[in-house]
């Protein structure tokens, strides 16, 4: 499902950073893992890249048996939609947008006709537990409530992929066990590729696989 | 301050752009504020030395207006005691036909007594025929020109020079060239001397001076001289020191002054709207810094400082920038102005140089300054107001006050109702400009209300268009209310402007028009010098008679123009056969009977003035006028005010009868012909030219040229209007660039997510593109509608200022042609901040705070 | 006993009237013996500026009457540029004179009035003033004492223009011969300035009146000379006062 081979990632600043140094990842496909490390270790920026939010310095990735290297960012952007779906740390819900229109916005950009955007929509708002909130802005739900929109939003097209980066890093330790549990239970459901980033030993230990990063390298990779 | 080197520098770094494009709005508006008052001041300026450097050591001046008087009068004033000396001048400007150099300033001076008035300073080695005024004088062909004249067309003593006189064009002779300083520098270097007397002759003046120029006889006080010569004149003569002309000169300019400023103050607007918006941002932007800055121990006061000081750190910038730019515009805009002035009024004018005076530079820098510190005042206070701890929580946007709206819309009723006040009850200029001001002031304080309930009435437009782009586009125009006002503000200002102009250029051009109808009928115009404006050349009288008998003419009308000075103003008074004319003319009236004024007129019995004389000069129906002529004042009541476009100071008409007995001359300088049915204007001018052409100065023009003159000259009295109105609008267009860069930045989270969900970079464009259509539309209903209430204001400002009553016209033509215009510019500068915002790093955008 | 010896033996006071009357009766002798009906002469002029380029010019002049009450007409006739100007002057016993000056290619004259009679006469070192005939009752003079002059013995006298006289000098000396009682030289000075010098040379008797054929004026504000020649002199001539009229002045270009 997910294959990176010799994968490096370098920041030129001031100082030349490398984020990841030749990686190699194979993730199978319904495999629910969770990537940790020290921050720095360069987490987000390997979930970064299986997302095609970013390109790698060098290596290959292919996701879904699309190489992604050497493809138009369109391409990339089709690629990211149509086999992944991002939840954030900080939710990154458009705040002018109520739940629905939020849920409903990938499916927009996919040019969706209106009547089944908004049934996939609802759908996936009651799948998250949030079929009350539906017409709801971001600022009037509570942090929980906010990562389940993000997530119903990840899961628009339910796309083959979800990555996670610190899902519950924002929330109390309660709402973030809601959420983990939620997440655990799509992925049982909908029989994802699930990737979680987290600097939580709890929730990485709840994950089936635990890939352990540092200063660029995996320096473990276990399955428990 | 040291604050504002830490925390604001690095931001103004850091968003170079966007700091440019607002320093750009306050550039703009000082730039055009500096360029037009030193352009000013260097006219007035040229025109004063070139007054005094041809007065040389004179220390009155002794005139009839433009008419000139007889010579009888030279002898008059040389008998008085108080007078040393005492010289006769004709002066005028005339085509002198060599390729680029333009006009040469004629003066006709009596070298026989002159040289202890003027210093000729004039070149070495040519001094015997300098030296020797008898071949001057016995040679009416003499010219004598300056060194800089004769090196720019290879001219030396000897040399030829073919310049037209009232009996075609004549070769003249340079027999002196002038060293440069002093006398040979007035005008730019442009003048030429010679006989007085030749210079009669040559312009067709008659046995007539234009001036004298007198030096006082030493101890005696200068003003006691110019009593006694006053008192030996009679009131028709003005007799004044040199300096008197500069002051006559500036009342012309003033109409032009006013609209000047008008339209800087417009730009020094739309630039401080920007300063705002952009501060709002930056204080938006920068809650979370401002959050820790107070949580570090700030104080408000320090916060508000810091956005202040770099408020007037921006202002500084763009005042500086705006002097600099200023000082080309100023350049540019003298050269224009002064040829609009040479053009419009006959007025020489030959600007050396546009300098900034230093007073004008610090006025410049103090408007940059303060515009941008009052713009900035409201966002620092925000800004100082910024609660610290819900600023240090991520993710949390700012939300308008409805406190705020309140009070906003409280002052909005209020600036609206005190609008209407002014005017009801406002009657002088103070009250009038105050309410201008005021009902400005009103839409400016609705803009944020309006543009908000717009916004939300446009979102179903835009959803309808591209649903999901649409719809980010509106929400997004929603939810910033302030950055949408602002911009949107600035918008509705300068199109406000637009309207204004524009709708006050188009009913002067249609009020010109049925005026030139009306008025300027004879096929064909025949005058002395080359344009209709320029009255430097005269007939005499009998050549009308002569013209009479070509064949296919059935009337000639022998007109006079000049100008007098009325109650301290240059105005033109008009000399025509008022009975002849009242065959032709139907003037339009705007007070009294036109038959019965013409009747009276034409037996001297009265005269008929021009509406803007009327408004201008405070004149009334029936209200006696008195005109300074050779023979003592002029009194006769007014008889009719009618429409009349002939000078924007006013003009005056008079039958020639009156001005033949009261101004002693039978002169002419245009000729209007009218032509039998059947005969072709051109074939009859080409009739006149081939008996006439060899022997007489004369330029026949068709009607039809006439009018093309006309227009061109409105055209070119617009012009800077024009400049102005661009400028309005490339303000305008900076700030929906800045809008939209700013609103880019803003929302970079927010695009980032949208294409992290799956929106492609058309998308992403689209919904861009959409918000700056979006601003323009906002920005053109309201502007459009202000523009309404701003033309009302303009032409009430036409009639006091320039006393021209111009219909309320709304030029739906200018404002059709703005609505594509607006959006086409909004989608033009929507490009590069949607460039801007696909090319983005997508990590950096999520991440970004 | 000569008059400088009894001047000698008077009290100063007295010797100052008495120079005073002396000087006047000096002046008045000088007048008789040169007053004419009428006088008719043509000259040549020459300018020598002050690097030596000369130019010239010629005139014919005719006078009727002569001191303080005369009329003249100068009429150029050289160079080819000038010819035909033509100057109309009448003298008044009371007042300045008026000039006029008839220009023929504009067909028109000109009056030169009285306060511009300090520039000089056409590119010449004369000035419009030196070129009026002095009236002995429009000065006060002063005898000065007597000096040699050229190998001729004169009298130094200073004249002031009296109020109602116009002048561009605060006063003027004059050296008048005392043999023939004719003017030597004349010197015009501007405060303690010397603005301008005339040496009457070449003195001859025409028709019993000794007649200067020579005039050199040295103006030394521009350190410039002009000589004037006098030909054909003639005096008593007959003319007529409507030949020195405007319409003459008309009628003869």
């Amino acid at each position: 499902m997910i294959d990176l081979i010799e994968v490096s990632k370098c920041f030129d600043g001031k100082r030349r950073v490398v984020a990841l140094d030749r990686v190699d990842l194979r993730v199978d496909k319904g495999e629910l893992a969770a990537i940790v490390g020290p921050s720095g270790s360069g987490k987000s920026t390997l979930l970064n890249l299986i997302g095609g939010l970013d390109r790698p310095t060098a290596g290959e990735i292919v996701i879904d048996g699309v190489r992604l290297n050497g493809i138009s960012d369109d391409e990339l952007t089709r690629v990211r939609r149509d086999k992944i779906g991002f939840i954030f740390q900080f939710f990154n819900l458009l705040p002018t947008l109520s739940c629905l229109e939020n849920v409903a916005l990938p499916l927009h950009l996919r040019g969706w006709p209106k009547k089944k955007t908004e049934a996939r929509a609802r759908e996936l708002l009651e799948l998250v537990g949030l079929s009350a909130r539906l017409e709801h802005l971001p600022e009037e739900l509570s942090g929980g409530e906010r990562q389940r929109v993000a997530i119903a939003r990840a899961l628009a097209v339910y796309p083959p992929i979800l990555l996670a980066d610190e899902p519950t890093g924002n929330l109390d330790s309660r709402t973030g066990a809601e959420i983990l549990s939620l997440i655990h239970d799509l992925h049982r459901r909908l029989g994802s590729t699930v990737l979680i980033v987290t600097h939580d030993t709890q929730i990485a230990a709840t994950c089936p696989r635990l890939i352990t990063l540092r200063d660029g390298r995996i320096v473990e990779d276990r399955r428990q | 301050m040291r604050l504002a080197r830490l925390i604001g520098w690095p931001y103004a770094r850091k968003h170079v752009l966007r700091t440019c494009l607002t320093v750009a709005g306050i550039a703009l508006g000082v730039a055009v504020f500096v360029a037009m008052h030193s352009a000013n001041r260097a006219i007035l300026g040229a025109f004063q030395r070139t007054v005094n450097q041809i007065a040389g050591s004179a220390q009155l001046q002794v005139t009839a207006g433009g008419f000139g008087f007889p010579e009888e009068i030279l002898e008059r004033v040389q008998s008085l005691p108080e007078v040393q000396v005492a010289v006769p001048v004709i002066e005028a400007v005339v085509d002198t036909g060599l390729a680029a150099q333009g006009s040469l300033l004629i003066l006709g001076v009596d070298m026989t007594g002159d040289r202890s008035l003027r210093q000729y300073d004039l070149e070495s080695g040519e001094e015997a025929i300098i030296e020797d005024p008898l071949v001057f004088l016995a040679q009416p062909d003499s010219l004598i020109v300056t060194r800089e004249f004769a090196a720019r067309n290879r001219l030396a003593i000897g040399s030829r020079l073919s310049l037209m006189t009232m009996e075609g064009p004549k070769e003249f002779v340079v027999r002196g060239i002038m060293r440069p300083g002093g006398f040979g520098r007035a005008f730019g270097g442009n003048v030429a001397v010679m006989d007085v007397y030749a210079a009669q002759k040559m312009l067709g003046r008659g046995r007539r001076f234009d001036r004298i120029d007198v030096g006082v006889r030493e101890g005696i006080p200068v003003e006691r001289c110019r009593q006694a010569l006053q008192a030996a004149l009679g009131p028709g003569f003005e007799v004044e020191p040199p300096g008197a002309r500069g002051q006559h000169f500036e009342s012309m300019l003033r109409g032009y002054t006013v609209t000047m400023n008008i339209s800087s103050l417009f730009a020094l607007f739309i630039g401080m709207f920007m300063i705002y918006n952009s501060f709002q941002i930056a204080v938006s932007e920068r809650r979370n810094e401002i959050g820790i800055l107070r949580a570090l121990g700030a104080t408000q006061a320090q916060i508000r400082g810091l956005f202040l000081v770099e408020s007037a750190m921006l202002g500084g910038a763009g005042a500086a920038a705006g002097i600099l730019l200023g000082g080309v515009l100023a350049r540019f805009s003298a050269a224009y102005i002064g040829a609009l002035l040479q053009d419009v009024y006959g007025v020489p004018q030959n600007i050396e140089a546009a300098e900034l005076s230093t007073s004008l530079v610090a006025a410049g820098a103090a408007l940059g300054v303060v515009a941008s510190v009052v713009a900035a005042w409201i966002p620092s206070r925000a800004a100082a107001r910024v609660d610290p701890v819900q600023a240090l929580q991520k993710g949390k946007y700012q939300v308008l006050t409805a406190g705020e709206n309140r009070t906003r819309r409280l002052a909005a009723a209020a600036s609206l109702a005190a609008a209407l006040v002014c005017l009801v009850v406002g009657d002088t200029a103070e009250v009038f400009y105050a309410g201008y001001l005021l009902a400005v002031l009103t839409a400016i304080l609705l803009a944020p209300a309006l543009s908000l309930w717009l916004s939300k009435l446009l979102r179903p437009l835009l959803r309808w268009l591209r649903p999901v782009e649409g719809t980010l586009a509106a929400d997004s125009l929603i939810h910033a209310p302030r950055r949408t006002s602002a911009t949107v503000a600035a918008l509705m200002l300068s199109l406000a402007m637009v309207i204004g102009f524009g709708g006050m250029a188009g009913a002067i051009y249609d009020s010109v028009t049925e005026w030139m109808d009306q008025v300027l009928n004879p096929d064909l115009f025949v005058t002395a010098s080359g344009s209709i404006s320029q009255r430097n050349f005269t007939f005499p009288a009998a050549f009308a008679r002569e013209l009479e008998h070509i064949e296919g003419v059935e009337q000639v009308q022998v007109v006079r123009h000049a100008r007098v000075i009325f109650r301290g103003v240059p105005v033109s008074v008009v000399a025509a056969e008022v009975e002849k004319l009242a065959g032709k003319v139907r003037r339009i009236v705007m007070q009294g009977k036109l038959d019965e004024m013409y009747r009276l007129t034409a037996r001297g019995r009265g005269v008929i003035v021009s509406d803007n004389f009327a408004d201008l000069r405070g004149v009334r129906l029936g209200e006696v006028v008195e005109l300074p002529s050779p023979r003592g004042m002029l009194r006769l009541p007014v008889v009719g005010i009618t429409r009349d476009y002939t000078d924007q100071q006013g003009s005056v008409l008079i039958d020639r009868e009156v001005y033949r007995r009261w101004w002693q001359d039978d002169t002419a300088d245009v000729l209007r012909v009218y032509l039998r049915p059947g005969f072709s204007p051109q074939e009859v001018k080409r009739r006149i030219l081939e008996k006439f052409a060899a022997r007489h100065r004369l330029f026949v023009l068709e009607n039809a040229e006439v009018r093309r003159e006309i227009v061109r000259l409105t055209d070119q009295w617009f012009g800077m209007t024009y400049n102005q109105i661009a400028v309005a609008v490339l303000v305008a267009v900076l700030g929906i660039v800045n809008t939209l860069t700013v609103s880019i930045t803003d929302r970079r989270r927010e695009l980032g997510v949208l294409q992290s969900v799956g929106g492609l970079r058309r998308q992403v464009r689209h919904t861009v593109w959409m918000e700056a259509v979006g601003i323009a539309l906002i920005g053109l209903v309201l502007g459009l509608a202000l523009g309404a209430v701003n033309l009302y204001y303009t032409v009430e400002m036409v009639h006091r200022v320039a006393g021209l009553r111009i219909d309320y016209q709304y030029p739906w033509r200018i404002a059709g042609l703005l609505i594509p215009g607006m959006l086409l510019i909004a989608l033009v500068s929507a490009l590069w901040p949607s460039e801007k915002a696909v090319r983005g790093r997508l990590v950096e955008a999520l991440e970004y705070e | 006993m000569s008059r400088s010896t009894a001047l000698l033996c008077l009290p100063p006071v007295f010797a100052a009237m008495l120079g005073a009357q002396e000087a006047r009766s000096i002046v008045e002798e000088a007048q008789r013996r040169t007053r004419a009906e009428s006088q008719r002469y043509e000259g040549t002029l020459e300018v020598i500026g002050n690097r030596g380029r000369i130019a010239t010019k010629r005139w014919r002049y005719e006078r009727l009457g002569s001191h303080g009450s005369s009329k003249a007409v100068l009429r150029f006739t050289a160079p080819p540029e000038v010819k035909g100007v033509a100057l109309l002057i009448h003298n008044h016993p009371d007042r300045a004179s008026d000039q006029w000056m008839w220009t023929p290619a504009l067909q028109r004259e000109r009056r030169i009035a009285l306060q511009d009679r300090s520039t000089r006469f056409f590119g010449t070192d004369f000035s419009f003033e030196d070129l009026e005939e002095r009236d002995v009752d429009q000065f006060d003079f002063r005898l000065l004492g007597e000096e040699q002059l050229e190998g001729a013995a004169c009298w130094k006298i200073e004249a002031s223009p009296k109020k109602t006289r116009a002048s561009q000098y605060t006063r003027s000396l004059l050296w008048i011969r005392k043999d023939n009682y004719a003017w030597a030289q004349m010197e015009g000075y501007k405060g303690q300035r010397l603005i301008r010098r005339v040496r009457y040379l070449d003195l001859q008797p025409v028709q019993g009146i000794w007649t200067a054929r020579r005039l050199e004026v040295t103006d030394f504000t521009r350190n410039s000379r002009t000589v004037l020649r006098l030909d054909k002199l003639e005096y008593n001539v007959k003319l007529s006062d409507d030949e020195f009229t405007l319409q003459a002045l008309r009628r003869e270009s």
